[in-house]
């Protein structure tokens, strides 16, 4: 067996390219994911019965999919549904925020349930207004529960953004499969694949670890 | 737009037989994840030394790599250099079980580190050996306190199976891409394996919900 590790250098700038995509992925999910998890945790705290159930249902549906089966459902149903053809990046886009938005929704309802009922009574005892209490009392202190929780699922929705790969948007994972197919350097390739995700997910991960040790709830 | 749901129909045994799959995959994934994962788990606590740092290392790459990456590359690359071939089912079990082994070694590790060191010294004192605390004291404990992580694994596995399309495990989500490749109905098709998928995934969601509340109680301490 021989092996000719040369390929990965000649195709850096593609690697590259496909590592900045997988990177950009990463962040624009979660920048829309953010408002959309915000969004859909307001509708299930609210007295609202309606909007409870469409954000439960939503949030149940979605979380109890593989997400690889929700992209192929959004790269067939998108098109049929709004009648026009969207980019491949638009559809992984809408499929990844709609997995994304329904975990954060989750860790945003039970981040702000977390805390204790007490403290927004007594914040209104004290006069403030229904929203003074929850933005200046509620949610400063949630958000540090939340921060060490959303820091894993970017970690998750790092790795996931992989699997666009099968509607051929041509992030890191699939661009790697290209060039394997086109040079048939098999092993070479999907070791640098494996080790350019490592490169960049391993710092991430202790990141994460660093986040959970700083501001993670002790008991 | 009309809908055309006979694809489903004519199909339901080729489908019925990618259900049996990934349930058959995505139990036996979970089991041997767990029993790795409880491996890993105790020899990062009591094992050698030197051992710790290498299992921290294999932990925390599984967290930075996709599975899909692991997937595709035990599947296609690791043939090479070890000049052996798996069946697609055999590669999706070992590239699932060392990916999800990582999540459950955390699990068990921190379900077992949230008793109190308070009960260790206390069963030391009570002259009981080592192996007899984790049998008798921490683990019996420990596994209630964890069964609301296994129902998550569980679920990240029957997720999970559902990549080992890519290198065409016959199970569900691989015959819907060929049932929608052949029938032309990718719409119809892919709607009713999300609903399947749904109804397998939510059941387990909710029943351990439920189990844990049931049994909350005898994981207190």
């Amino acid at each position: 067996m021989t092996f000719d590790w040369s390929v990965i250098w000649t195709h850096r700038a593609a690697l590259l390219e496909g590592a900045a995509l997988t990177v950009g992925l990463t962040v624009l999910t979660m920048l829309l994911a953010v408002p959309g998890g915000i969004v859909l945790a307001l509708m299930r705290l609210s007295p609202n019965k309606l909007l409870q159930s469409v954000s439960l249902g939503f949030v149940e549906f979605f979380r109890n999919l593989p997400l690889i089966l929700v992209i192929y459902w959004a790269f067939y149903v998108m098109p049929m549904a709004f009648d026009v053809q969207f980019s491949a990046i638009t559809t992984a886009l809408v499929a990844l925020v709609l997995n994304v938005a329904a975990y954060n929704a989750e860790t945003f309802r039970a981040g702000i349930n977390s805390i204790r009922k007490g403290q927004m009574e007594a914040a209104l005892a004290m006069g403030m207004s229904r929203r003074q209490a929850m933005f200046k009392v509620v949610i400063p202190q949630a958000a540090r529960r939340i921060l060490p929780v959303i820091a894993s699922t970017w970690i998750s929705l790092f790795k996931d953004t992989s699997l666009v790969s099968v509607i051929a948007v041509s992030e890191l994972a699939y661009t790697s499969m290209q060039i394997r197919a086109q040079t048939f350097r098999v092993l070479e390739m999907l070791t640098a694949m494996a080790v350019i995700y490592w490169l960049m997910g391993y710092p991430q991960a202790k990141l994460v670890d660093w986040i959970h040790r700083k501001y993670g709830v002790k008991e | 737009m009309n809908f055309d749901f006979s694809p489903i129909a004519d199909n339901w045994r080729f489908f019925a037989s990618g259900l049996g799959m990934t349930v058959l995959l995505s139990i036996v994934s979970a089991a041997t994840s767990l029993l790795a994962g409880l491996v890993i788990a105790l020899l990062r606590l009591y094992g050698p030394r030197w051992l710790r740092p290498l299992l921290v290392f294999y932990i925390d790459s599984m967290r930075a790599i996709p599975v899909l990456v692991v997937l595709i590359w035990i599947y296609f690359a690791f043939p090479i250099i070890a000049n052996v071939t798996f069946p697609p089912f055999w590669a999706a079990l070992v590239a699932l079980t060392l990916h999800i082994a990582a999540y459950a070694a955390e699990v068990i590790r921190a379900g077992i580190e949230s008793i109190r060191p308070g009960q260790t010294r206390a069963a030391l004192a009570l002259g009981m050996s080592r192996a007899q605390i984790l049998r008798k004291v921490l683990l019996p404990q420990a596994i209630v306190r964890m069964l609301p992580a296994f129902g998550s694994i569980l679920t990240i596995a029957i997720k999970d199976t559902a990549i080992a399309t890519v290198i065409a495990v016959p199970e569900l989500m691989h015959r819907a891409e060929t049932v929608a490749g052949q029938s032309y109905r990718p719409v119809e098709v892919f709607t009713a394996v999300m609903v399947a998928y749904f109804c397998i995934l939510f059941p387990v969601t909710r029943g351990v919900d439920r189990l844990y509340r049931r049994f909350a109680h005898l994981g207190r301490s």
